[in-house]
Order: C-alpha cells, then sequence, then structure tokens
C-alpha cells in the first residue's frame, strides 16, 4: 500500500520522539556514572595524598614532641650554648620542607610528578613559607570556622587539573608561643638568626599556618570519561537495538498485513479473469455451436433437396426451401445479435440523468405494432423516478424484455404486461405469461440459452440484458411462481449521478 | 433384423432441421422400425423413465440405440448421459453422442460420462447421409446386445 507524504512524516517524527527516550536516559545514566567515577577516583587521590599530609604531621609533631623538649633539657643542663639555634635541627617547617623536597625528587626518580608542599602562612618566618592569595584566604577560612577541619577542591592550573588539599597547621599552644610569641621572648639563637618581625607576635589559640598540597591529576578523568562513555554509549545502543527491534517487528507485521490485502486483492482479479475466461471460452464454444447449427441444416437440406430433384420428388421442395432460407435468416439474425452483445461496453454513450417514464414510454412505443396485433395490455406504473444511466442501452433493455413477455405469452387470454417500480426501488416488467420453473430462472441468462427449442430468437437476448444492466452496476434477475404463472423480471439502475466505482455501489444499494 | 424384433432408436435433438435430416436418412436407410424424436434432456428422461407423456411402456419401450445430442434445453445432454449410465436399467443403451460440437471438453466430458461412441454432425450432406446409415448399421445390425 503507498504511504502518503503526511503519514510519513508522522512516523519520521513520532520514531524521532522514540529514540529521544533511549537518548535521555542514556545522557541520565552518563551523568551519574561520570559523578559516581570521579567522585570515586578523587576520594582515591585524597587518601593518597592524606597518607602524605599525616606522614609529614608526624614529622612535625617528633620535632615538636621529642626533639624540642631533649634540647631544652641539653640547653637547661649548659650542654649546648644558650645562644644556639640552627633551623636545620630546631625548625619543624625547615626540616619537612626539606624532608618534603627530597621526598619530591625521590618521587623524580621513581618517575612520578611531584607533589607541591607549602606550610603556607600570612606571617612567615622565612619568605619561602609566604602564602599566596589562594592559601592566605583559607587561612583566614580555617580561623574564622574552627570546624573546618580540611578543604579539598580540584583546581586547574596552566591547564593542568590538581587535586587541591589543605590542613590547618596546629593551633598555637604554649610551646609553640616560646619561639612565635614575642621576639624578645624567643631564644636568643632564633632572634639572632631572623632579624625581623616574621613569624613572631603569633596569638595564642590562632591557626598560623596551613599545610598546602597539589596532588597533579593525570588519567583519572581520562579513565572517568572513558568508562561513562563506554558503557553509556552501549547501553544506548542496547536500547536502540530493543526499539528498533520492536519497530522492526510492527513494520513487518504492518507490511505482512499490506502483503496479505494485495495477495488477496490478486487473488479477486485472478478469479475475475479466470471468470471471464471461462466466460470468454463458453462464448466462443457456443457462438461456433450455434453458427454451425444453421449451416447443417442449409447444406443438409441443400443435399436433400437435390436428391429430391433428381429423384423427381417434389412434394417436399417447398418446405425444405423454407427450412433453408429459415436457417440462413437464424444465422443472420445470430450474427446481428452477436455484434451486438459484443458493443456492450465497448461503444459507450455517456450517461444522463433521465427520467425512466420516457425511456419507458419510448421502449414500449417503438413495440407497438407487435403488442397491438397479439392483444397485448401495456401497464405502465406513472412517477417513475430519474435514473443515470445510458439512455439508449437501457430503452434495449425493456423493449428486449417486452419482447420476450410477448413471445413467451402463451395462449394467455387476457395478456398482460406490467411495467414498474417496487417500493423497495427494484425496477420489474411483469407477464402473465408461460412462466418459469424455479430451476430456469438462472440458465435463461445463459447465451444462446433457450428453454423451448421451437421458440423464435437467438437465445442472446436475456444476456444481452444482463450484460447492460451489469455494465451500470446494477444487478438483474427473474421471479417467477412456476410454470404458466408468468414471470417478472426485475432490476436495478443508479438512481444518480455517481463520483466513481464505490460511490455507484453505494447508490445501488440505495436503489435497492 | 435379425432377430425380427421392432428395433427402436431414441433420437434426442433440439433442432428440428436436424432432427428431420437424421430421421429422413435413417428412414431412408431402413435400418430402424421406429424412431422416437424428443427435443430436450427433460422429455428424453420422461421417455425413458416411462413419466409424462411416454407413461405407456409398451408405446415407449426401451431404446436400442439412443442419439444424443449435447447442447439440449433445460436438462443438458451431459446429464441425460450422466443419468443414464448411472441407472442399471438403462446402462446398457448404447448412447451415441450426435453434436455438432467438435470441442475437446465436450468430447472428453462425454467419455467420462461413458458415452459409448462420439460422433460430430458432417456439414456436408453426403457425409451426413453416410455416417448416419454407418452409425444405425453398426449399433443395431452388427453390434450385439445383451437384450
Amino acid at each position: 500500500m503507498e504511504e502518503t507524504d503526511k503519514e510519513m512524516v508522522q512516523r519520521r517524527r513520532r520514531l524521532r520522539r522514540l529514540v529521544a527516550v533511549p537518548i535521555a536516559i542514556a545522557l541520565v545514566v552518563a551523568i551519574g556514572l561520570y559523578w559516581t567515577i570521579t567522585s570515586y577516583l578523587l576520594k582515591d587521590a585524597e587518601d593518597k595524598l592524606k597518607t602524605l599530609v599525616l606522614t609529614q604531621r608526624a614529622f612535625h609533631q617528633y620535632i615538636q614532641q621529642v626533639m624540642h623538649p631533649t634540647f631544652y633539657r641539653a640547653l637547661a643542663h649548659g650542654e649546648v650554648k644558650a645562644d644556639f639555634y640552627r633551623p636545620e635541627i630546631l625548625s619543624s617547617s625547615f626540616i619537612v620542607r626539606n624532608i618534603h623536597e627530597l621526598y619530591n625528587s625521590e618521587r623524580k626518580a621513581s618517575g612520578l610528578e611531584e607533589i607541591y608542599y607549602k606550610l603556607a602562612s600570612i606571617n612567615p618566618r622565612n619568605p619561602v613559607n609566604r602564602a599566596d592569595p589562594f592559601e592566605a584566604n583559607l587561612i583566614r577560612r580555617f580561623n574564622e570556622d574552627h570546624n573546618l577541619k580540611e578543604y579539598s577542591t580540584v583546581i586547574t592550573m596552566n591547564g593542568r587539573r590538581y587535586l587541591y588539599f589543605a590542613k590547618p597547621f596546629l593551633m598555637n599552644n604554649e610551646a609553640c608561643m616560646k619561639c612565635h610569641g614575642r621576639r624578645q621572648d624567643a631564644p636568643p639563637g632564633l632572634q639572632k638568626l631572623y632579624p625581623g618581625e616574621g613569624g613572631f607576635n603569633e596569638k595564642l589559640g590562632q591557626i598560623r599556618a596551613i599545610e598546602s598540597y597539589r596532588l597533579p591529576l593525570g588519567g583519572e578523568f581520562t579513565v572517568a570519561v572513558i568508562v561513562t562513555a563506554s558503557l553509556s554509549v552501549g547501553l544506548l545502543v542496547l536500547m536502540l537495538l530493543l526499539l528498533f527491534n520492536v519497530r522492526l517487528r510492527d513494520l513487518v507485521r504492518l507490511q505482512t498485513r499490506d502483503l496479505a490485502d494485495e495477495i488477496e486483492e490478486r487473488k479477486a482479479k485472478e478469479a475475475e479473469l479466470e471468470r471471464k475466461n471461462a466466460e470468454l471460452e463458453r462464448f466462443a464454444y457456443t457462438v461456433s455451436h450455434d453458427l454451425k447449427s444453421p449451416l447443417i441444416t442449409i447444406r443438409g437440406f441443400s443435399g436433400a433437396l437435390l436428391k429430391d430433384v433428381e429423384k423427381g420428388r417434389y412434394d417436399r421442395l417447398g418446405k425444405d426451401l423454407h427450412r433453408v432460407m429459415d436457417a440462413a435468416d437464424k444465422m443472420s439474425a445470430l450474427l446481428n445479435d452477436l455484434l451486438e452483445l459484443s458493443r456492450i461496453g465497448r461503444i459507450v454513450n455517456p450517461a444522463m440523468t433521465v427520467g425512466m417514464q420516457e425511456l419507458v414510454a419510448e421502449a414500449v412505443d417503438g413495440l407497438a405494432g407487435g403488442l397491438e396485433e397479439a392483444g397485448i395490455e401495456v401497464v405502465v406504473q406513472p412517477d417513475l423516478p430519474q435514473v443515470f444511466v445510458d439512455r439508449n442501452r437501457v430503452v434495449e433493455v425493456l423493449q428486449n424484455l417486452i419482447e420476450n413477455a410477448v413471445k413467451y405469452r402463451g395462449d394467455q387470454p387476457a395478456p398482460r404486461i406490467e411495467i414498474g417500480q417496487r417500493p423497495d426501488g427494484v425496477f420489474f416488467v411483469r407477464d402473465n405469461g408461460i412462466g418459469i420453473e424455479a430451476c430456469y430462472l438462472e440458465t435463461i441468462f445463459g447465451l444462446f440459452n433457450k428453454l423451448d427449442a421451437k421458440s423464435e430468437g437467438t437465445g442472446i437476448g436475456l444476456a444481452l440484458v444482463r450484460r447492460i444492466v451489469e455494465f451500470h452496476g446494477g444487478m438483474v434477475w427473474a421471479e417467477s411462481a412456476g410454470s404458466g404463472q408468468g414471470t417478472t423480471i426485475c432490476f436495478t439502475l443508479p438512481a444518480t449521478q455517481v463520483a466513481d466505482g464505490s460511490d455507484m455501489e453505494i447508490a445501488q444499494r440505495s436503489v435497492r | 433384423m435379425m432377430s425380427g424384433e421392432p428395433l427402436n432408436i431414441l433420437l434426442v435433438e433440439d433442432n428440428l432441421d436436424h432432427a428431420e435430416l437424421a430421421m429422413r436418412n435413417l428412414d431412408d436407410a431402413l435400418i430402424a422400425n421406429r424412431i422416437v424424436h424428443v427435443e430436450d434432456g427433460e422429455q428424453a428422461l420422461d421417455y425413458l423413465y416411462n413419466r409424462g407423456r411416454y407413461t405407456d411402456s409398451k408405446l415407449c419401450p426401451k431404446p436400442h440405440l439412443m442419439l444424443l445430442d449435447l447442447r439440449l434445453p433445460k436438462v443438458d445432454g451431459l446429464e441425460v448421459l450422466e443419468k443414464v449410465k448411472a441407472d442399471p436399467e438403462l446402462r446398457s443403451i448404447p448412447v451415441v453422442i450426435l453434436t455438432t460440437s467438435s470441442a475437446e471438453r465436450d468430447l472428453a466430458m462425454a467419455y467420462e460420462h461413458h458415452a459409448n461412441s462420439y460422433v460430430t454432425k458432417p456439414v456436408d450432406f453426403e457425409s451426413f447421409t453416410r455416417m448416419l446409415r454407418d452409425l444405425g448399421f453398426y449399433w443395431l445390425a452388427w453390434n450385439k446386445r445383451p437384450w
């Protein structure tokens, strides 16, 4: 079946809508997956970094809790000079910074990327520890909110992503204030070493510095993207496959149905063709048979005549000659009727709206002589409706039916023909003649079929009637209560102009 | 002829001219004692079963030969043939199909329904005459009947 443009557009739109659903699902799944994977990978990176952070914190603790008391005891016992101070031994920030540098070079030697580390302070003793604006800001935040224990985020620097992690360094306690309180309270060695105010004048309970780290992120995001993309695309493909499978099945079902319809249609056409072929074969057969028949008569009686003449027998000459002439006439009539029959469907006069009354009158007038001679009363119902037909053909139909009624009036003393329309719209030509037995009601419409061999006529008349009526999309049939009960030929004709075949059928039904 | 028993032919033919021709030729050949002519299949069956106009079985005895046309009004020739050959009482009657048609289908159908012979009416008069005479001689004189 042909698909209209509109249907195709609608189908495409529907398909687009259907495809949008799996895409949306895949998108949501992708976002969820990406988020889960990256948070897992970042957590993992953070844990790695924390190991370093805690290790370094342990260094600070060791220096402050083990080394510093040892030093101060030695100082108190005079084991070291009173003004001895070396950051390499005493400054935990110095020591850890240097340990970290060594750690980074070890990393480098092992093919690992360096990790940025700074014990960042707003007021550093050593300028290398000075916080950058970002770090300074963080220190202020930690001091404002003591519940904030650590801070981590992903930052981008020079097109590279890093996991940034910060933890506030130890809060200033009494011990810290020894070196970070007022300058004059600090060990003399320390005062000598750091002439400026940097690292002094800190306040108790304040966070002096933060441990600031930057771990370069490598393949984490790439891995997340690859895993997310492959899983989502896989899912999308799977869903689309399922969707198309369903669509495909629908399509196959639809097309199978269409094909089945087409096969039905073709079968019907084939049957119609076969029927027509059989009809044609029957036609050719009957034509050859019925044309040959008078030939046999003509040739046969010519021979008989010749023989009789030779024998000098003249008593049946006239009768036999009549047989020859009648056979020749019959052949001529046959040929005329056949020609007429073949014209239907080939020579078509345009259909027009015309009063049935007028057509009936014309048919009756044309046969007035014969009707009068046979003493037949013709009754035509008044107010017959309009019909949309080839007028000449319908007159021919009526004439044939009237002629048949005349021909088969039998020995009816008061022959009568009624022409009219029944309440159900069916037209009829009814006579009170010899009638037809029920089993022959259909036979009479066959070509050359005559119930009475002796009756005049060629046996084409009713075949002609049927062809004309069917050509108009109507139906014709015979009704009779039986032998001697008269015959009614019924037929239908289109009432109004119709646009095409299907409307013709509807009009037909309404007429019936 | 040989037995002195009167021989009957049933001629089933709707064309009156053809029937007249056939009867003249059969008469001229002096083959049968009696030729009964019926015009359609219904009458043929009525005759064979002694119905309707043919109730008197003395006047309408079983024919010794049936000449049957195929295209007949009312009951078709093939139908008559089928009925005759299906009836144990009638099936021994030799049925010769005598028709205008030389269509293969008719020929095949006739033999399928156990026709004893199938001949087409020759257009030529001499042939027509000779064929009917030969036909009559063969079936009524040479051919042996079981009854």
